[in-house]
């Protein structure tokens, strides 16, 4: 599990960023890192069995009082 | 310009079609059902009452703006720092809901069909064919679902007309049994669904006639609504409103009962079919609209690098939520008021407002 999410971040590093150095497009690609980043601290902690807080509990605990209007 | 493809008005209602359709078809008669009984159907003509409505309000805001998506439009409206914050609300508001219509994919498909197959292997085959699918624009995703969309309705069509051997149509009886409120409570999840219509506000500037948005949104929502009606009906005239608000997937349970002649049987394959294309380019739209709005948000040159990432992400979501009760709770009683409130109807309406106040953008065309 471990080696094949590393194996795919590997994979989506050297698909894009050669390509986006060698055009210059710095902007774009410290863009690409940030969301990677995001998405292996989302993930990996996951492959670890680590259980991250849902974000839909706090969209529910919002919403909770318009659901339950329409019970 | 992010994007040079150009789609037609055929593709775009084929789109919005089979973005909302292909999950719609599978848990929302159950939802509609337990509210409203056999009345269900009636929910349903509300609710395309508020989908016409919603498609209306996302059009005539989009046509003041040609050629700009939402997120170049919210900043022209309401100032740099508001539209900057309408942008991350709804890049949020695509990333999970296309999280939680990945998830019920994999939990169909796992439950249903595929009990022993780990369901984050259905994660990341939809994303990477949805990644693959984005990347090269628009136009080869509205050019998969044109080939694939007509099959798929055309096997639905026919599916549906076997199942009349068991229908009763008694069973739709009393008509109005229970009153208004159930049915206008039945109508949240329904009007929802078709209320991603909202979607279009990234589509719009990619159509070749923009004149024809009003006739694309219109007849999307009006055709996916009849369908959704058409299988409702089927529902609760095969199994009556009691036994189909237990069924987690009423559709595919409906057509399991087809056997004619003990010879023509085991057809929810089809309904696996439609499934699987539809909720494939239902994935790709919003996995679309969420890059190309990140990428605008951030004022980039190209949205393609952002495609992979965007996807890690997704299905780092996804794996959030691995309880399909859960997720089916989510879904039909928070999911529905939250989106509607505030992402289909809210912001929109309020956009359009301040724009009418504020004389922004120029006369809607069309």
């Amino acid at each position: 599990m471990i080696a094949l999410l590393i194996l795919m971040f590997t994979g989506i590093i050297l698909l894009e960023v050669p390509g986006l150095v060698k055009k210059k497009m710095w902007r774009e690609l410290a863009a690409f890192s940030v969301l990677l980043l995001i998405g292996m601290a989302l993930i990996m902690p996951q492959a670890f069995g680590v259980v991250l807080p849902n974000p839909s509990e706090a969209v529910a605990a919002l919403f909770r009082p318009l659901a339950e209007l329409l019970e | 310009m992010l994007e040079q493809g150009k789609i037609d008005s055929n593709q775009a209602i084929m789109l919005l079609v089979s973005m909302v359709l292909s999950t719609a078809i599978l848990t929302v008669p159950a939802f509609v059902i337990k509210f409203a009984r056999q009345d269900a159907w009636l929910s349903i003509m509300t609710s395309i009452l508020v989908g016409l409505l919603i498609a209306m309000l996302v059009v005539s805001l989009s046509l003041r703006f040609p050629g700009k998506t939402l997120f170049e439009y919210a900043e022209e409206i309401l100032g740099k720092a508001p539209g900057k914050l309408i942008g991350l609300l709804y890049i949020w508001w695509f990333l999970h809901t296309n999280a939680l219509i990945i998830d019920e994919f994999a939990s169909f498909l796992c439950t249903a069909m595929m009990p022993n197959t780990p369901t984050i292997v259905f994660f990341i085959a939809v994303v990477a064919v949805a990644a693959y699918a984005v990347r090269n624009g628009l136009e080869v995703l509205s050019r998969y679902n044109q080939l694939f969309l007509p099959i798929v309705l055309g096997l639905l069509f026919i599916v549906l007309i076997l199942t009349t051997k068991d229908m009763k149509a008694a069973r739709l009886l009393p008509v109005f049994d229970i009153g208004l409120v159930p049915v206008l409570k039945g109508a949240t999840v329904p009007a929802s669904w078709l209320g991603e219509v909202v979607v279009l506000a990234m589509i719009i500037p990619f159509l070749n006639k923009p004149n024809e948005a009003y006739r694309v949104a219109a007849l999307a929502t009006l055709f996916t609504g009849l369908v959704l009606t058409a299988c409702t009906l089927a529902v609760v005239a095969i199994f009556g409103p009691v036994t189909s608000g237990h069924f987690v997937f009423p559709v595919y349970n409906a057509v399991r009962v087809v056997s004619i002649a003990n010879f023509l049987e085991r057809l929810e394959s089809v309904i696996v079919a439609v499934w699987v294309f539809g909720g494939f380019a239902k994935v790709g739209v919003f996995y679309y609209a969420a890059v190309l709005g990140s990428a605008q948000w951030l004022g980039l040159k190209s949205y393609q690098p952002l495609v992979a990432p965007v996807g890690v992400i997704l299905v780092a979501l996804a794996l959030l939520c691995r309880n399909i009760a859960y997720l089916l709770d989510f879904t039909s009683r928070v999911w529905p008021p939250y989106s509607l409130s505030v992402y289909e109807a809210g912001i929109p309406l309020v956009m359009l407002i301040v724009a009418l106040i504020r004389k922004k953008g120029g006369k809607a065309v069309g």
